[in-house]
């Protein structure tokens, strides 16, 4: 169970999370949906713990002031002060925006390095699993990771956060600028690892309507803020949220 | 004569791979320039004397005593220091060039001084290569810098260390997020480094003499090799010592010993005015298409 709440974090005067409380239940999927810049990214920056990173770089060559405040609870405990490699060892692993393989390494290489927190065992298992996930990456595991496409580094990128043996899976994103048929094939992914896995999965996106359907429950974020939150059939019958964010009137 | 310059100009480019290789490491997995390098050389060679002559331990066991305190000095330099400068370039390089003048000056101070120290060679004897006299220790340097790459290359793909500081080169945030510490493979790093100038010392200072002086010259040349390669880039590193070995060699066959630092001087310059970013500036090309 991972939980926040009022998070709020400002780069220097400018608010980009206002008080955002935010409930995952264990294997549940929940979704998160708003404009670019509503303050998607920075929210998974602050679940996942990259914030502290970003804002200790910033500090150090003199650049943003970045202020964080609320708390972030994981199965109870507080976790608000954990590095992001810590949270990661607690199962919190994220699976960022554009996707940030390591480009020289094959993808063999990249699911390795993702395996860093798993045992020999973890390891061969997940990357089966990965394999059985998405069968397009068995002929391409030789294949540098920069040089291949849009789809096929998502699948990796997703991969490779699996490898971190995670309970709850930020994933940020995961549809940005991936063709319509791929874009099905990376979201039928979410449920069947919430079943296979039994883990947590908590998704992004600019544009609701491919993922709502495999979401529990949803968030809207407007400018920082939540300003809606409810089940997916609650969201999906709201007739501003539909016209907003579904694409449909 | 063009069967000396292919030998020896090939001897001298894998000594330059051998010491500029663990500057290039340190730069690639953790963005720290090391401008201690040099001195961490030097200081390797006196150490490893220290427990040779002084504390009469047989050579091979000084050897590894030394390598192992090279390898402790990196992880306190970089927990006790370099760790708070992270991040902020110009400290990291007055920093580290701040040990290193430390190191050297202190060594010099406490009477290391002038050309009467020496290390034994690991081999002795001479064999001709193309009819050309090569002594058994420049061989065995050729020989220990492709297995110092060798290990290098089977470490970063079959162990988690080495997967780890591979993926942290690459991208730092990104492995973070997998549960990589950066703090722990940034030290590893310049351990590793520090390990690496103090084998090159002790394989190199044997066919000299052991100087403080030295430590200047390593670190220039280090830097000019990792200059033209390209920063972090650690096939660059490779490529950038055989261009300026075989570029030095031809120097001194045709022209003055003393000009070699020339041409790693004006190699830094050419770099930076015709391609700043060296041979294999990083990642250039496969980033524009993501």
């Amino acid at each position: 169970m991972l939980e926040a709440s009022g998070v709020m974090v400002f780069y220097e005067n400018m608010l980009a999370l206002n008080n955002i409380d935010l409930n995952c239940p264990d294997n549940g999927v929940i979704g998160i949906f708003g404009a670019n810049s509503a303050g998607k990214s920075t929210l998974m920056y602050a679940l996942s713990g990259i914030i502290l990173d970003i804002q200790h770089k910033e500090k150090m060559r003199g650049g943003e002031r970045i202020s964080l405040f609320g708390e972030i609870r994981h199965n109870g405990e507080a976790i608000t002060g954990l590095k992001a490699h810590q949270r990661a060892q607690r199962g919190i692993v994220l699976c960022p925006e554009r996707r940030r393989l390591f480009p020289e390494s094959s993808v063999f290489e990249n699911l390795a390095i993702g395996g860093h927190l798993a045992t020999r065992a973890q390891a061969r298992e997940t990357m089966a699993f990965v394999m059985e996930l998405f069968p397009a990456l068995k002929k391409l595991t030789r294949r540098a990771a920069g040089f291949l496409s849009g789809g096929e580094q998502q699948m990796v990128a997703i991969g490779r956060a699996l490898m971190a043996q995670p309970k709850v899976l930020l994933l940020d994103e995961p549809l940005l600028g991936l063709a319509p048929s791929i874009q099905h094939i990376v979201v039928e992914s979410i449920p069947q690892i919430r079943k296979e896995r039994n883990i947590s999965v908590i998704v992004t996106e600019q544009y609701a309507r491919p993922v709502i359907p495999y979401v529990d429950y949803a968030y809207i974020i407007e400018n920082g803020s939540a300003v809606m939150e409810g089940t997916s059939r609650e969201l999906f019958e709201n007739p501003d949220i539909k016209a907003a964010y579904f694409g449909c009137g | 004569m063009f069967y000396d310059i292919l030998v020896y100009g090939f001897i001298q480019s894998l000594a330059l791979v051998l010491m500029a290789f663990g500057f290039s490491l340190v730069y690639g997995v953790s963005r720290l320039p090391n401008f201690a390098h040099g001195a961490i050389y030097v200081l390797t060679g006196f150490v490893a004397w220290v427990f040779f002559k002084q504390a009469g331990l047989p050579y091979f066991v000084a050897a590894v005593l030394a390598i192992a305190a090279a390898g402790l000095l990196g992880v306190l330099i970089y927990y006790l220091i370099l760790k708070r400068v992270r991040g902020m370039e110009v400290s990291e390089v007055i920093a580290t060039y701040a040990i290193g003048l430390a190191l050297l000056e202190g060594l010099r101070y406490l009477g290391f001084r002038g050309s009467t120290y020496t290390l034994p060679p690991a081999l002795d004897g001479v064999s001709f290569i193309f009819d050309v006299p090569v002594d058994h220790q420049r061989i065995f340097l050729v020989v220990l810098g492709f297995a110092m790459l060798a290990t290098i290359w089977l470490l970063t793909k079959y162990t988690r260390i080495g997967r780890a500081l591979k993926g942290v080169a690459q991208d730092e945030r990104a492995a973070m997020m997998l549960g990589i510490d950066s703090d722990v493979t940034a030290a590893i790093a310049v351990a590793l480094g520090s390990m690496l100038a103090g084998v090159a010392a002790l394989i190199i200072f044997p066919l000299g003499s052991l100087v403080v002086e030295e430590g200047y010259k390593v670190l220039i040349y280090a830097i000019a090799v990792c200059v033209v390669g390209g920063l972090g880039s650690w096939a660059g590193t490779v490529m950038a010592a055989f261009v300026l070995g075989y570029s030095q060699y031809i120097t001194v066959a045709y022209g003055k010993p003393h000009f070699q630092m020339v041409v790693m001087l004006l190699a830094i310059i050419a770099t930076l005015i015709i391609r700043p970013s060296g041979f294999f500036g990083r990642q250039k090309q496969l980033q524009e298409r993501v």
